[in-house]
């Protein structure tokens, strides 16, 4: 375990570390854009230059350590030296701040500030390069702004392997660009690059220009997509930032969606169907409780409901594998002797979506089939002759293989003309309403916090359990 | 480029186990040799051949400075303009070429006979000023010398 | 000339050239000297008591780079002869590809043998085309020979070349982007560590040399240590090859025992200043060597250590004269050009610092310089200066701040003037 001197003060360091390992470990920090823990190094921004004594300057991202090495950080050789590569970066970048989305979370904005803060020395006009170019239908690429630390191009050559983009021409005319064949449309990890370049140079379509960063927070919450079950922040608008004038919908809607960096699941990225989940979360609610299609209020269909349930003789529930955990214990702590429980795959792989591959996508796309099983069996859902009562929790259940005879209780959370076909309707919350927790496929637990409010009518399923194991009205 | 597979196949026989890679070079010229320039189809199928990424080739494309991707004229003028060659009059002798073909650096004549290049250092400075025809030298060029040759280039 | 040659120690005819007329000059002798009589570690022994030096440019000696590879450490081993030779004023390594190819081969076979390589290869820059040819005959010759293929004179040593054509980039001359481009791609440069003796072409240990330092490796091996130590001085053993170009009245290639007097060499062996003009300076061994005065260069001896101790360096011998009433700025605006033309782009200071340099020279030549346009170019020299991935921004900074130490009132002259001292002239014939 080689000792090292870092600003005079010793630290351990690992034989197989990097200088700028050792550094940020123990608090120094020292300032890099294409250094990324899951890449390559690239060693070509130069900003991470360190005075090491004997030695002089050199980049700390590529240096070994060695017994007894002092390195300075904040040596004045090493200020200078920052300075002056931030000169160089931004020689040529567009002064964009004002309309670029990556304002508030730029790392060279951030360096300049604290590194640099002089205007250019350059008197001579900037190289221009392609702005608003289609990097795929996700993405935008701005060449101006791309400093070219080739984290996004290392990123698909290294973990999405989709070999989509590289570099055209030399030198300061060097853009990205991808393959010709644009396989980064086809890359479903493409959006991580969006995380990973440290300037606004490529930008997600669908968050661009809705919101200012600094209006928004992020909520931890589990990507439902599949039963890896990254964990993502969801952004949504800051109350203090709620916006009065204009379109209220503003206050309540997901605005982009980031990993949650997390070793023991998905490290530092999520797939693109996990930026995708307003698709899922944002389709049109059920925010009503029916009884054959006709409002009620909610102690009427809940008591209508718990008369069904006393009159079966053969009740069936389908359970959803997009129940929390604390819901699907509590559909087995209240509801579990009552019915004949099967766990249900609430959605399947949809057309052209990937089923499996060595990085994160997972065959089964449901959050928490695990715990399901293991609370309820992974007996396949069937009915028999008898089946008079057919509990329906959440999406994809077949409606039409449900015997003709049999009642239905459904709850749901979406708009679906099965809702009013069922005897009794009862809405219920999503995942962004309420705390929870799922299981993924490894056995490892998620939690998921709030980010709205749900509507006035709308259920928790964990309540509406505990709820329907109470006698009816007028029953014992 | 398919025809040029056999030819592919000699020369990865001189290298040595796992150096396909290497062989986007040498490929790349001998396509553009045949052809005149790389076509896109080519891009595909020597990434498909050699088992690379087709990025790669892309880049290599686009990266030196002797590989084109589109047609150019029959003769490629490539005149150099670096230090030894300004020294000993490059700039006199590429104001003739430019007046007598009537072209400037980067064109083609209309006949597509010419195009005209400026280059870097081609390691021919004792012989300045000088240009490359296609894939030969020619040194020691006066006006008189560039109107000879050009003369004999149909 | 005066004094021994090594490598150009023939008259040049037609042939030359070729195996049969190498063999009979002796050639091959000390393949078969090191191959039946000598281990490998004494070849590397022998080599690195001669003292040679790198002729690419950097002038590191050339055993103590093969000494970093273990003989048996179960890898694959590589050697790569640069003949990249993109560096403006230099064309030295091309008198041994077109006249003496066997030479090079000879070489390479025996650092082969020295360091366990079985695949050898010649990197050769693609604009090349007669040395190509040249050199490509003379691989058949040899392998029709058997000095190529299997078991080498019925030794157990055997060795295959491929000789490699680049694509048109000097950044393919720095060993590392020399090795990116061998294995297919875009010549990006790479960091160190680790060094390409432990790491290089795919991974594998592999040693890069320039075409005329491996070509001084039969000499030694055949002639031995000591005797190549007796040529040259003691700080710069042996003969090397000069390029000279520019305002000479016989530009060409030459070789010199290293200490040879360098106004000696230009006024007799080169024939002098073009019209008999005066020296302005001196640019000694390629465009990134800083420039020296013809008044700094009088008593100086064509050594390492001569140059080393006035600031600049012999480095690839690319000597170009520059006579008296050429206008320094507009010869730096070419270089200026040149390095930003060649920069590859991959680090952040020599991406825009070339630029940036080339931008400014721009404006000054056109008239359009400012007085802070000199601190401006120094700064990005300084900058530049040990902070890139490869030497081509160091370099870019050295050539416009060499010129600009010794120049700079002209420098001063044209921004104030907007116009050049000497009428924007490079030539040796009109005057100022």
């Amino acid at each position: 375990m080689p000792e090292i001197f870092i600003n005079g003060q010793p630290v351990q360091a690992r034989e197989d570390q990097t200088v700028l390992q050792v550094a940020l470990e123990n608090g120094f920090f020292v300032p890099y854009f294409c250094w990324h823990p899951q890449l390559s190094i690239a060693g070509n921004c130069r900003m991470c230059l360190v005075d090491v004594e004997g030695r002089g300057i050199d980049i700390a991202c590529n240096m070994p350590v060695s017994a007894g090495m002092k390195v300075l950080t904040e040596s004045d050789d090493v200020k200078a030296h920052r300075k002056a590569i931030l000169q160089f970066i931004t020689l040529n970048h567009p002064v964009d701040c004002g309309i670029c989305d990556k304002a508030g979370e730029c790392t060279l904005q951030d360096y300049h500030y604290i590194y640099n803060g002089d205007r250019s020395l350059s008197v001579d006009e900037k190289v221009h390069s392609t702005k608003f170019y289609n990097l795929s239908n996700r993405i935008l690429l701005d060449n101006e702004r791309c400093i070219l630390c080739l984290r996004c191009t290392r990123f698909t050559h290294e973990v999405s392997k989709s070999m989509a983009l590289g570099v055209e021409r030399r030198g300061d005319v060097s853009n990205i660009r991808p393959v010709e064949d644009r396989p980064l449309g086809e890359d479903p990890y493409s959006d991580n690059i969006i995380d990973i370049c440290p300037v606004g140079a490529l930008l997600s379509r669908q968050f661009l220009h809705k919101s200012r960063i600094w209006y928004l927070k992020p909520t931890p919450s589990v990507c439902p997509g599949c039963e890896r079950g990254c964990t993502v922040q969801i952004w949504h608008r800051k109350p203090e930032w709620f916006v009065k004038s204009l379109d209220a919908r503003q206050n309540t809607s997901i605005a982009r969606i980031t990993p949650l960096e997390n070793p023991a699941v998905n490290g530092p990225w999520i797939c693109n169907k996990g930026r995708d989940l307003a698709r899922i979360f944002e389709r049109a609610r059920a925010d009503e409780p029916m009884m054959k299609g006709r409002p009620v209020p909610l102690a009427e269909a809940l008591d209508a409901a718990r008369r069904l349930i006393g009159a079966a003789r053969h009740p069936v529930a389908l359970v959803s594998s997009w129940g929390s955990n604390e819901e699907l214990e509590a559909f087995k702590r209240h509801l579990g002797e009552v019915f004949h429980a099967h766990v249900k795959r609430d959605w399947l792989p949809e057309e052209g979506e990937r089923l499996e591959d060595d990085l994160l996508i997972r065959p089964d796309k449901n959050p928490n089939r695990a715990r399901a099983l293991e609370l309820f069996g992974d007996d396949e859902p069937g009915y028999h002759d008898g089946t008079d009562l057919v509990l329906v929790w959440g999406e994809g259940c077949d409606f039409a293989s449900i015997p003709a005879q049999a009642k239905v209780i459904f709850l749901n959370s979406y708009l679906a003309p099965e809702n009013g076909h069922a005897d009794v309707f009862l809405p219920i919350s999503i995942q962004t309403e309420r705390t929870g927790h799922y299981t993924n496929f490894q056995g490892v637990v998620s939690a998921f916090e709030p980010c709205f409010p749900k509507a006035a009518a709308v259920s928790d399923a964990e309540a509406l359990f505990r709820s329907l194991a109470a006698p009816a009205r007028g029953h014992p | 480029m398919r025809h040029l597979i056999p030819e592919f196949e000699k020369l990865r026989a001189r290298f040595p186990a796992g150096f396909e890679s290497s062989m986007v070079l040498p490929c790349v010229r001998r396509i553009q040799e045949d052809r005149g320039y790389v076509a896109d189809e080519d891009i595909s199928g020597l990434a498909a051949y050699l088992g690379v990424p087709q990025i790669q080739i892309e880049e290599v494309l686009s990266f030196y400075t002797m590989f084109r991707r589109r047609p150019i004229g029959r003769w490629h003028l490539q005149f150099c303009h670096n230090v030894s060659c300004s020294m000993n009059g490059a700039e006199r002798i590429l104001e003739h070429v430019q007046k007598k073909l009537g072209i400037r650096p980067g064109e083609t004549t209309p006949d597509g006979r010419f195009t005209l290049s400026l280059v870097e250092c081609l390691g021919s400075c004792g012989t300045a000023p000088m240009m490359m025809v296609n894939e030969g030298y020619h040194e020691n060029l006066t006006s008189e010398a560039v109107d000879e040759l050009l003369e004999g280039l149909k | 000339m005066p004094g021994r040659q090594i490598i150009m120690s023939f008259p040049v005819t037609a042939t030359s050239h070729t195996l049969a007329e190498y063999r009979s000059r002796g050639g091959y002798g000390a393949l078969e000297k090191a191959l039946r009589s000598m281990k490998p570690a004494e070849v590397v022994k022998e080599v690195t008591a001669s003292g040679l030096q790198g002729r690419g440019g950097a002038a590191f000696p050339v055993g103590r780079k093969w000494q970093v590879m273990v003989y048996d450490d179960g890898q694959p081993h590589y050697l790569i002869a640069n003949a990249d030779e993109g560096e403006p004023g230099t064309f030295k390594d091309r008198w041994i590809l077109e006249n003496n190819p066997h030479v090079l081969l000879e070489s390479m076979l025996i650092t082969s043998y020295a360091l366990n390589v079985r695949n050898c290869f010649v990197y050769i820059r693609g604009e090349f085309d007669l040395p190509y040819r040249r050199l490509a005959g003379a691989v058949e010759e040899a392998y029709a020979a058997g000095f190529f293929g299997e078991r080498i004179l019925g030794t157990d040593f055997s060795c295959d070349i491929v000789v490699y054509r680049g694509a048109g980039a000097y950044v393919a001359g720095e060993a590392s982007g020399l090795i990116s481009s061998l294995e297919g791609k875009k010549s990006y440069p790479r960091n160190r560590p680790p060094r390409l003796t432990v790491r290089g072409l795919y991974q594998r240990p592999t040693v890069v040399n320039n075409v005329e330092s491996l070509s001084n490796i039969a000499w030694i091996v055949a002639h031995g240590a000591a005797a190549y130590k007796e040529i040259g001085t003691p700080k710069s053993p042996g003969t090397r090859l000069y390029s000279v170009s520019g305002h000479v009245n016989r530009p060409g290639v030459y070789e010199a025992e290293l200490g040879y007097p360098w106004m000696k060499f230009l006024e007799e062996d080169c024939g002098g200043i073009v019209g008999g003009r005066a020296i302005k300076c001196v640019v000694p061994g390629g465009v990134s060597s800083k420039v020296l005065t013809g008044a700094e260069i009088k008593d100086l001896a064509l050594s390492h250590e001569a140059l080393w101790d006035v600031g600049s360096t012999l480095g690839s011998g690319g000597m170009i004269v520059i006579a008296e009433g050429t206008c320094m700025v507009t010869l730096s605006q070419i270089l200026m050009r040149f390095y930003h033309h060649e920069s590859c782009g991959q680090c952040t200071p020599c991406r825009h610092g070339t630029g940036w340099l080339h931008r400014i020279m721009d404006r000054i030549v056109a008239g359009q310089g400012r007085p802070e346009d000199i601190e401006r170019l120094y700064y990005i020299a300084k900058f530049n200066d040990g902070t890139t991935i490869c030497g081509l921004g160091d370099a870019a900074g050295y050539a416009i701040s060499g010129i600009l130490d010794k120049f700079r009132d002209e420098f001063e002259y044209y921004i104030e003037h907007k116009r050049s001292r000497y009428d924007g002239n490079l030539e040796c014939l009109r005057s100022s």
